[in-house]
């Protein structure tokens, strides 16, 4: 599991060797590159704060507890445990959120329950879609996101029922 | 859609806080205005009394303060109701209630105390997270430049070397058949390829920047100009979806190691999602284009 944190000084090393070897300027390259970090960052901003204030408000009121009571009913009929809606609902809107949520399932049925396992695996399996658009159509100042949300809240939402009934069957 | 999923949030969250606050205030959840009464006793020195709340002894002397309020630190040994009141009053420091002293009673030897009222829970929540969350996304921002400066400038060397150009080659037939306008040698498909390699190896901080990076070179391609392309939408539903391999560092952190056990339902579920992104999204260009004709 350690693989991950070695990966990332690996990459930088091997990166900067393999220019220096093919006689790049590495710094100068890299300076170049750096350059519209933070114009970028600027460009988004408006976007994020429009997008996480929504979010922020969204579960703060605790919406989502009567959300979940309306159609968690529909979801234990074709065998999905009404427990992991939180983190379905959670995790297209945000990142911190549905790991709130995650840790919150571990604590209550702990790390070896079922529970736990589908969370867990809806979490790894799909990413805040919301918080990617922002960031990703805000950097470019495109306002008119046409169908990528539709796609994206598809895929989230087969990423779900997959979670769901591969953990039934992976841990039967 | 994301203009009513947008406004959608805001107001269910606006309404559903209104509702819940004024059940409150029907209820008269926080009892406001009663008024509790507790015996006490004197103590050694002159004027000061004290009194007891579940097991905690409050002292109180009325020559001391001459304002008449208490400052009670509220533990958990405290009634419910005390607590609920300590958490959900407008005051900052919720580890801390004023109590109002109303009379003292030296006969019966009975001191009288109104606590603070509490009044629209919810709708406070909501707007103090609202204001919270957009001092947040600049931070947020602010700290995406760094990351994205770094990653950029490495990109830069990876692409002078000529790094990129070699990982570009190697799966090229994947990206020809998820964005088939673009040419072959456009310098996007580097971005790209890189931003999908980062998502497989779950490095979360890697994959934003050349995500943006690859945006912005998909808008240079862009025929309309504010609106997204069918190119855009395609690599956005790739990345939502997410294909990774290895599991993001959060999770880890959360679950510990057993993380391991769920290597191969993630792998399954978030090629799922990923088929399922794809063949949304070209059925959606399909659909777009069929009505440009």
């Amino acid at each position: 599991m350690q693989l991950t944190s070695l990966l990332i000084p690996l990459l930088i090393l091997f990166i900067i060797s393999f220019g220096l070897m093919k006689k790049i300027a590495v710094y100068e390259e890299f300076i170049e590159g750096a350059k519209d970090g933070f114009s970028t960052a600027v460009k988004i901003m408006p976007y994020l704060v429009a997008m996480l204030f929504a979010i922020a408000m969204f579960r703060a009121s605790g919406a989502m507890a009567g959300l979940i009571s309306v159609i968690g009913p529909l979801f234990s009929v074709v065998g999905i445990p009404a427990e992991v809606l939180p983190m379905a609902i959670m995790r297209p809107l945000t990142g911190s959120g549905s790991v709130g949520v995650l840790s919150e399932l571990v604590v209550q049925y702990g790390a070896d329950s079922i529970i736990v396992k589908v969370a867990a695996t809806m979490f790894g399996s799909t990413e805040t879609t919301l918080y990617v658009l922002a960031v990703y159509f805000g950097a470019i100042n495109v306002n008119k996101t046409a169908y990528a949300l539709q796609a994206g809240l598809i895929a989230d939402f087969t990423g779900f029922i997959a979670a769901v009934f591969v953990c039934l069957w992976y841990f039967s | 859609m994301l203009n009513y999923l947008w406004a959608g949030m805001i107001i269910i969250s606006i309404v559903f806080s209104l509702a819940s606050d004024v059940s409150d205030e029907l209820n008269n959840r926080y009892k406001n205005g009663s008024v509790l009464n507790y015996a006490y006793s004197e103590s050694s020195y002159a004027g000061a009394i004290s009194f007891k709340v579940a097991e905690n002894t409050i002292q109180y002397s009325q020559l001391e303060s001459l304002t008449a309020d208490i400052k009670i630190a509220i533990n958990n040994t405290f009634p419910e109701h005390w607590k609920n009141i300590a958490l959900n009053q407008a005051a900052d420091n919720k580890k801390e209630i004023r109590a109002d002293v109303i009379s003292i009673d030296r006969i019966n030897k009975v001191i009288q105390l109104r606590l603070p009222e509490v009044h629209w829970v919810k709708l406070r929540a909501v707007s103090n997270a609202a204001f919270d969350m957009a001092e947040f996304a600049i931070k947020l921002a602010i700290g995406l430049a760094g990351v994205m400066a770094l990653w950029l400038g490495l990109m830069r060397i990876a692409e002078k070397c000529g790094l990129i150009g070699y990982f570009v080659r190697l799966i090229y037939p994947l990206l020809h058949y998820l964005f088939p306008r673009i040419e072959k040698d456009h310098p996007v498909f580097g971005s790209i390829s890189l931003n999908m390699a980062a998502n497989v190896l779950g490095l979360g901080n890697a994959a934003t920047p050349m995500g943006i990076k690859a945006m912005q070179q998909l808008q240079e391609l862009n025929k309309t100009r504010d609106k997204a392309s069918d190119e855009m939408c395609m690599f956005l539903a790739i990345n939502t979806s997410s294909v990774q391999l290895l599991p993001p560092v959060t999770l880890i952190a959360v679950m510990g190691s057993a993380v391991s056990e769920l290597m191969v339902p993630i792998i399954l579920a978030t090629s799922a999602s990923t088929i399922a992104a794809v063949i949304s999204a070209k059925t959606f260009a399909r659909l777009r284009n069929s009505q440009c004709n």
